[in-house]
C-alpha cells in the first residue's frame, strides 16, 4: 500500500507568496508552519523566506514575523523568546528561519553564542546551497564542484559540515529533512518544538533557477539526494546520539548530479571524486549511529 | 486580536497578490485508461474495483466488476488474463494478480448470496438469444437489466455452453457456473432448454415474433483431423470427451491416450483424462514455446506427468488387437500473419511410431452456419457482421465463437455485451450510446514509482500434485482476504485518481483544494502552474495543460 502524506494544513501559511513557482522552500514552510501552529513568532534574517513571508503591507504566514538582519538572526529570535517568557508566553514557539547563508556564513557566530547559551529556540535553515536570492553567489555551504554566481568553474572546496558544529555545541535537537519527505519533516518539527532549548532543523531547498532544476522536479532533486546518500536524513540529540532516519542507499551520486546544471560541467574525475566524499561522511555517519 | 496595530504593520494577507497571472500551464485532472482496461476484453474498471478491494468495499467491487462482465468468479478462473500482460507494474517487479482477485471478489459474491439489482423499468421489446453459453449470457444480462424482455433458447438440457460441458472441474467446478448463471435467470430471464433452431425458416419465426434475434451459438463443431477415421471407437473429439467426462461418466477409451493438439481444449482433456488414471501423450505441430495454450495450463500439465511431443504430426494409425501403431513426423512449423494460420512442413527422416488405444483431437472447432445459410449468410467459417454485431439481416445480431476468431471466453462475454448495447439502441433508439473511444493509456513513465515500493506477488498457491490426480478438486486455492487486500495495494492505479492528496498536500501555492465527496479543484487565482502536483502524482491521472489567455 502507498504511503500517504499526513501533515494537515491548518491555514498557516497563505497564497501570493512570491516564492518562484515549483519552489519547494515555499512548500517546507508550509508543512513547518501548519506543524507548529498558531502560538508561534517567526523571526527572519535576510534570505528568500523574507521575500516569501512578505512584503509590506502583505504577510504569507498567519503569525508575527520579525524581519532582522542577516548576522542576527539567532541573537533576535533569543531576545524575542526572552521578551515573550517575561510577558508569561513560556509556551509561544519562536522560530528563526534563515537561509544557509544566514547560518553557514554570515550568522553563525550569533547561532554559535545562542547554541552555546541553549536559547529555547527552533532554528530552520533553509539550505539552498549557495546565496541564491541575490543571484546565486556561493556559500559556506555550496558544494565541491558546484558551479555558482561566483565560482564559474565550480567550487573548489568542500561544504561545510553545519551538523558536525553544532553537535560540538551538545544543543538538544539537530537534524536534516528533506522536502521529498514531509511525513519526516512533519515528525522532526513536532519532536523539536517538544523540546526546550537549541533545535536545528537543515532543510535541503533543491534551487529552481540556482541549481538548473525544472519548474516540476524539485522534489525528485530532493529525493535523489536522500537516495544517493548526498543530503542523509537523520537526527543528532544531545550533540552525541546520531540516529539515521533512512538507513539505506540506493542510487549513484550521478543520478543526483545530472539532474542540475550547476554539475554539467563534470568530468568522470570530479564525479569520483564526490562519490568518494559521499562514501566517506556516509560510512562516518553509520559509525556515529553505532 | 482587535488591539490597534501600528500602522507599520502588515495589514492583509498575501492573498491580495493573485500570482495565477504568472502561469503559462495549468493542471489538469483527467483519469485516463489504465493499459489493463485497455487489454480487458470486457473493458473491466480493473484500477477503480482493485481500489474497492483495498478498501475492504468488496460489495462495491463487485458491482463494478458487474458492470462489464456478470461472470466474476468465471472469469477470475479461467480468463487469459492479457490485463496482466499490460500491466505497467512488471517494470519495477511483477504485474499485478488481477485474475486471482477477480476471483476472489466473485467467490465473495457468491459466499454472501449478492443478486444482481433489478430493472428500474420494464420495456415492452423482446429479444431472442439463440445460445445460452457465455456470450448468450452476456447479452441476457446486458439486456435483461436494463428492462428489456429475454428469452434464450438453448439446444442441451442445462445453460452454460462451454462453461458448463467444456471445462473440466478442476478449473471451474459447475457449482460456480450454477451460482453466476443462476443470478442472471433470477433477474427474470426466459429460459428454453433443449431447443434448437434448426433451419433459416425457425430463425426467420423467430425474428418476426422478436423485436431483435441474437445468435450466440459458438463453435459446436469439431475441426476434423485430415485422415483421422473419426467413426472409428478409438476416435473420440475433444468436445464430446470433455461432455462426458463433465457430466460425471467415465471415459470409456483404453489405458494409453493420445492427445492431439495445443490449444487449452487439448490441456483439459490431457488433464481430465489424467485424473481418470489414464497415461497420456500429448502431440502438438507447435513447438513448446508457441503452444497456443496458457502457459500456466501446459506448466500445471506437466506437473501432472501429461508427455508432450511438440512440433510433430500424426501421419498414419494402423489398429491392430494389441492397440494402435501410429506413424508420426518432426514438423517445422510456422505461424501464420492471422490468428489459427499457420504452416507446416515434414522433416524428412523424423518419422517415429508411437503406440497408445485411442486417439483423442483437440485441434479447435467451427460454427455451424450452414443451417441459416439463407438468412444469415457467413463466410471464412463465421456469420459476417459488423462492429456493432449486426449481421447483414436487420434485427439479427450474432457475437461469441459464431462470429469471431477471438476464441476465449471473455472475448465472447465482452462482445457480447457491445452487441447488448447494439440491440438496445436497435429497438428503442433512446437508449445510451457505447461509450466513446477510450483515450490514450497511461504509461509506466507517468507513475511516480517514488510511492510503490517493490514488493512481490502474492500468487495463489496450487494443490499438491498427488492431490490434484486423485479428484476433480479446484488446482488454485484462492487468495486469502488479507492476501487479497495486500494484493490489490500493489496495483498502480494508472490513469486513475486515488484521493492520496499528494497534489493538494505538495502544492507550494495552497492552489488545490479538496472537494466533498472526493476530487480535487485547482485556484486559478493562485496556481503558478509548477507542474509540481502532476511531477509527485503516484498515479498519473493529472496532466500539466497549455493556458492560453481567453
Amino acid at each position: 500500500m502507498m504511503e500517504t502524506i499526513e501533515y494537515t494544513d491548518r491555514g498557516q501559511f497563505f497564497s501570493g507568496h512570491v516564492a518562484c513557482a515549483g519552489c519547494v522552500e515555499a512548500l517546507s514552510l508550509r508543512v513547518i508552519l501548519n506543524t507548529v501552529g498558531k502560538d508561534a513568532v517567526a523571526v527572519v534574517p535576510p534570505s528568500c523566506t523574507a521575500v516569501i513571508c512578505g512584503s509590506y503591507p502583505h504577510s504569507a504566514a498567519n503569525i508575527p514575523v520579525f524581519h532582522t538582519t542577516l548576522e542576527s538572526g539567532a541573537a533576535s529570535a533569543s531576545g524575542v523568546k526572552r521578551a515573550l517568557v517575561a510577558q508569561g508566553k513560556n509556551d509561544t514557539t519562536v522560530l528563526c528561519l534563515a537561509g544557509d547563508g544566514g547560518t553557514y556564513d554570515i550568522g553563525l557566530q550569533a547561532l554559535s553564542s545562542a547554541a552555546e547559551r541553549n536559547e529555547d529556540i527552533l532554528y530552520v535553515c533553509f539550505d539552498n546551497e549557495g546565496y541564491m536570492n541575490t543571484g546565486g553567489q556561493k556559500s559556506s555551504s555550496t558544494p565541491l564542484s558546484a558551479v555558482t554566481g561566483s565560482t564559474p568553474a565550480g567550487k573548489t572546496t568542500r561544504k561545510k559540515n553545519m551538523v558536525e558544529i553544532l553537535a560540538a555545541h551538545r544543543i538538544p535537537y539537530i537534524a536534516t529533512a528533506s522536502p521529498s519527505d514531509l511525513n519526516d519533516m512533519e515528525a522532526k518539527v513536532k519532536k523539536a518544538k517538544g523540546l526546550r532549548g537549541t533545535k536545528v532543523l537543515i532543510v535541503l531547498i533543491p534551487c529552481l533557477p540556482g541549481w538548473g532544476v525544472a519548474d516540476n522536479s524539485a522534489v525528485k532533486v530532493a529525493r535523489l539526494a536522500v537516495e544517493t546518500g548526498v543530503f542523509p536524513l537523520f537526527e543528532v540529540e544531545g550533540g552525541i546520539d546520531y540516529k539515521m532516519n533512512v538507513t539505506t542507499r540506493s542510487r549513484p551520486v550521478q543520478e543526483y548530479l545530472s539532474t542540475q546544471k550547476r554539475y554539467k560541467h563534470l568530468t568522470a574525475e570530479n564525479i569520483a571524486t564526490l562519490q568518494a566524499d559521499v562514501d566517506d561522511d556516509w560510512q562516518r555517519l553509520v559509525n556515529r549511529c553505532g | 486580536m482587535n488591539k490597534p496595530q501600528s500602522p507599520l504593520w502588515t495589514n492583509s494577507t498575501s492573498e491580495a497578490r493573485k500570482t495565477g497571472t504568472w502561469r503559462s500551464a495549468l493542471p489538469d485532472y483527467q483519469n485516463i485508461p489504465s493499459p489493463c482496461l485497455g487489454a480487458c476484453p470486457v473493458d473491466g474498471e480493473i484500477a477503480t474495483w482493485l481500489r474497492q478491494v483495498t478498501q475492504i468495499d468488496h460489495y462495491g467491487a463487485w458491482l463494478t466488476l458487474m458492470e462489464n462482465n456478470p461472470f466474476p468468479a468465471i472469469a477470475g478462473r479461467i480468463c487469459h488474463h492479457p490485463c496482466q500482460t499490460a500491466c505497467n507494474r512488471v517494470q519495477l517487479d511483477e504485474t499485478v494478480g488481477i485474475c486471482s482477485l477477480e476471483r476472489f471478489v466473485g467467490d465473495k459474491a457468491i459466499t454472501e448470496g449478492w443478486s444482481i439489482p433489478k430493472p428500474e423499468v420494464e420495456r415492452t421489446e423482446s429479444i431472442a438469444i439463440i445460445g445460452g453459453g457465455p456470450a448468450g449470457l452476456s447479452a441476457a444480462y446486458q439486456l435483461r437489466r436494463r428492462g428489456y424482455q429475454v428469452t434464450i433458447y438453448e439446444s442441451r438440457e442445462q445453460l452454460g455452453g462451454l462453461l458448463r460441458y467444456g471445462i473440466p472441474a478442476y478449473r471451474l467446478d459447475n457449482s460456480i457456473v450454477d451460482a453466476e448463471v443462476g443470478r442472471i435467470t433470477d433477474l427474470g430471464v426466459k429460459v428454453h432448454l433443449g431447443v434448437e433452431i434448426m433451419n433459416s425458416a425457425a430463425l426467420a419465426k423467430l425474428k418476426e415474433d422478436y423485436s431483435a434475434v441474437f445468435l450466440a451459438t459458438g463453435a459446436s463443431r469439431p475441426k476434423a483431423l485430415p485422415g483421422l477415421d473419426y467413426s472409428q471407437p478409438y476416435v473420440q473429439d475433444s468436445a464430446d470427451f470433455l461432455a462426458i467426462t463433465n457430466g460425471g461418466k467415465t471415459c470409456e477409451l483404453g489405458e494409453n491416450l493420445l492427445v492431439i493438439g495445443g490449444g487449452s481444449a487439448a490441456m483439459d482433456v490431457a488433464r481430465t483424462a489424467r485424473r481418470l488414471g489414464r497415461h497420456v501423450t500429448v502431440l502438438t505441430l507447435e513447438s513448446d514455446e508457441n503452444l497456443p495454450a496458457q502457459r500456466t495450463e501446459v506448466d500445471e500439465a506437466r506437473e501432472e506427468n501429461v508427455e508432450f511431443i511438440c512440433g510433430a504430426m500424426l501421419k498414419d494409425v494402423n489398429s491392430t488387437k494389441d492397440g494402435l501403431i501410429l506413424t508420426c513426423a518432426r514438423v517445422d512449423f510456422q505461424p501464420g500473419a492471422a490468428k489459427g494460420q499457420f504452416t507446416t512442413t515434414q522433416i524428412e527422416g523424423s518419422e517415429f511410431e508411437l503406440r497408445v488405444d485411442a486417439i483423442i483431437p483437440a485441434i479447435g472447432q467451427d460454427a455451424d452456419l450452414a443451417r441459416w445459410q439463407d438468412v444469415v449468410p457467413g463466410d471464412k467459417g463465421l456469420i459476417d457482421t459488423d462492429q456493432s454485431w449486426r449481421t447483414q439481416t436487420e434485427g439479427i445480431f450474432a457475437a461469441g465463437d459464431v462470429a469471431s476468431m477471438a476464441r476465449f471466453v471473455t472475448e465472447a462475454v465482452g462482445q457480447a455485451k457491445h452487441a447488448a448495447v447494439a440491440i438496445a439502441r436497435y429497438v428503442s433508439p433512446d437508449e445510451a450510446k457505447d461509450p466513446p473511444p477510450l483515450l490514450a493509456e497511461a504509461k509506466f513513465n507517468v507513475i511516480n514509482t517514488a510511492y510503490h515500493s517493490p514488493d512481490a506477488r502474492h500468487n495463489q498457491e496450487n494443490l499438491k500434485v498427488e492431490v490434484r490426480l486423485q479428484s476433480f478438486d479446484e488446482v488454485q486455492i484462492a487468495l486469502s482476504a488479507e492476501q487479497a487486500i495486500a494484493e490489490a495495494g500493489r496495483c498502480f492505479s494508472c490513469g486513475t485518481c486515488i484521493d492520496c492528496d499528494n497534489c493538494y498536500l505538495y502544492c507550494p501555492d495552497m492552489a488545490i483544494s479538496k472537494l466533498e465527496g472526493g476530487g480535487y479543484v485547482v485556484n486559478l487565482d493562485f496556481c503558478k502552474g509548477c507542474g509540481l502536483c502532476v511531477a509527485e502524482c503516484p498515479t498519473g491521472s493529472i496532466h500539466m495543460q497549455e493556458d492560453l489567455p481567453s
